[in-house]
């Protein structure tokens, strides 16, 4: 950290570290619905996303790269997903996957549903879809990848990954 | 061998007289309507006589019919396993402070619904050993499958759609 802070790294370091990290993305899949299978789609052989970098193995939060909430987040779940977040180390990255993490979805109006779980966690990537094919989350995967390889380290270790201040 | 829906009833006002208010046949099934005193002794007729023999406790639910101007109504559905045949029961209850006698010693199974249509609809289980929230958070407030109940959400966007129960014309 404390040589990073100083030095301002040549773009080819940048490059080389960003293009490290947006191909090496172990992802926790927290599941809620349907567009969960949809997630376990998009693993499996026919679509693949480990041939972009995403690992599907991650052992749990503490070992995870990015977050895939795919589903219907509930009030009473919220909590458990800010846990699963808080236990993922930085730098870290969520994808809000489907239209009921997106906003609430068909359930905008109940009692019960959270409307977007970017009230609870902040969200890098939407993928809307109710539920949105496994290739969406293939764009989602990419479009986070870009994301990710435009970063400047620096700035993120300065101002925390997701924009909020660094934590701790 | 399944009794027929009306022989069920029948035996049951043969057995309790007055205080089974009505009995008829939905989709093959007996519908019952009892009132709040014989409502746990009827159940247990149900389960206990050998001819109807309700081992199956289905579910309980409740219906609010406030906006119509009567109470709420509490619904509970079993099943014989050894007569194959079903039977629901109904009990009317007043829309204010609505409490029903809790049918857990009955039926192992209602425990839990009753708990979910207490913290639903707010009618309280008497004797029901454990009333306490099942699904809603601990810290909810209010009773969300009643009708007025108020959506935070429609409050500030109305139903883009029709009104629930307005005639849509086909075009």
């Amino acid at each position: 950290m404390g040589l990073m802070e100083q030095v301002s790294m040549p773009q080819p370091v940048k490059f080389l570290l960003n293009w490290g990290r947006k191909y090496s993305l172990w992802v926790m899949n927290f599941g809620l619905a349907c567009c969960a299978i949809e997630f376990i789609a998009a693993s499996t052989s026919v679509h693949d996303f480990i041939r972009l970098g995403v690992i599907p193995f991650a052992h749990g939060p503490r070992q995870a790269d990015l977050l895939v909430v795919a589903g219907t987040l509930t009030d009473k779940m919220a909590p458990a997903l800010k846990r699963v977040y808080d236990q993922m180390p930085e730098p870290k990255y969520v994808i809000s996957f489907g239209s009921c993490s997106n906003c609430g979805g068909p359930y905008w109006d109940s009692y019960s549903v959270t409307k977007g779980v970017d009230q609870i966690v902040p969200v890098d990537v939407y993928v809307p879809g109710c539920p949105p094919r496994p290739e969406a989350l293939l764009h989602g995967i990419i479009k986070l990848q870009e994301k990710i390889g435009r970063e400047d380290i620096r700035e993120k270790w300065k101002v925390g990954i997701t924009g909020a201040p660094a934590a701790r | 061998m399944p009794l027929p829906p009306a022989e069920i009833g029948r035996r049951l006002q043969a057995q309790f007289g007055q205080d089974v208010l009505s009995s008829e046949e939905q989709h093959g099934h007996a519908v019952l309507t009892v009132t709040p005193e014989k409502y746990v002794e009827i159940s247990r007729f149900l389960r206990d006589d050998p001819d109807l023999g309700f081992d199956y406790f289905d579910f309980l639910t409740s219906v609010d019919y406030t906006p119509k101007g009567s109470g709420f109504e509490i619904v509970y559905h079993v099943h014989s396993t050894t007569n194959n045949q079903d039977a629901r029961v109904k009990l009317d209850l007043p829309a204010e402070e609505p409490h029903a006698p809790s049918l857990h010693d009955v039926w192992a199974g209602a425990n839990w619904f009753e708990r979910e249509t207490w913290e639903m609809f707010g009618i309280a289980f008497d004797g029901h050993p454990h009333l306490v929230k099942l699904e809603l958070p601990e810290q909810f407030e209010g009773h969300p499958l009643r009708k007025d109940f108020v959506l935070m959400t429609r409050e500030a966007k109305p139903w883009p759609g029709a009104v629930e129960g307005e005639e849509v014309d086909d075009e």
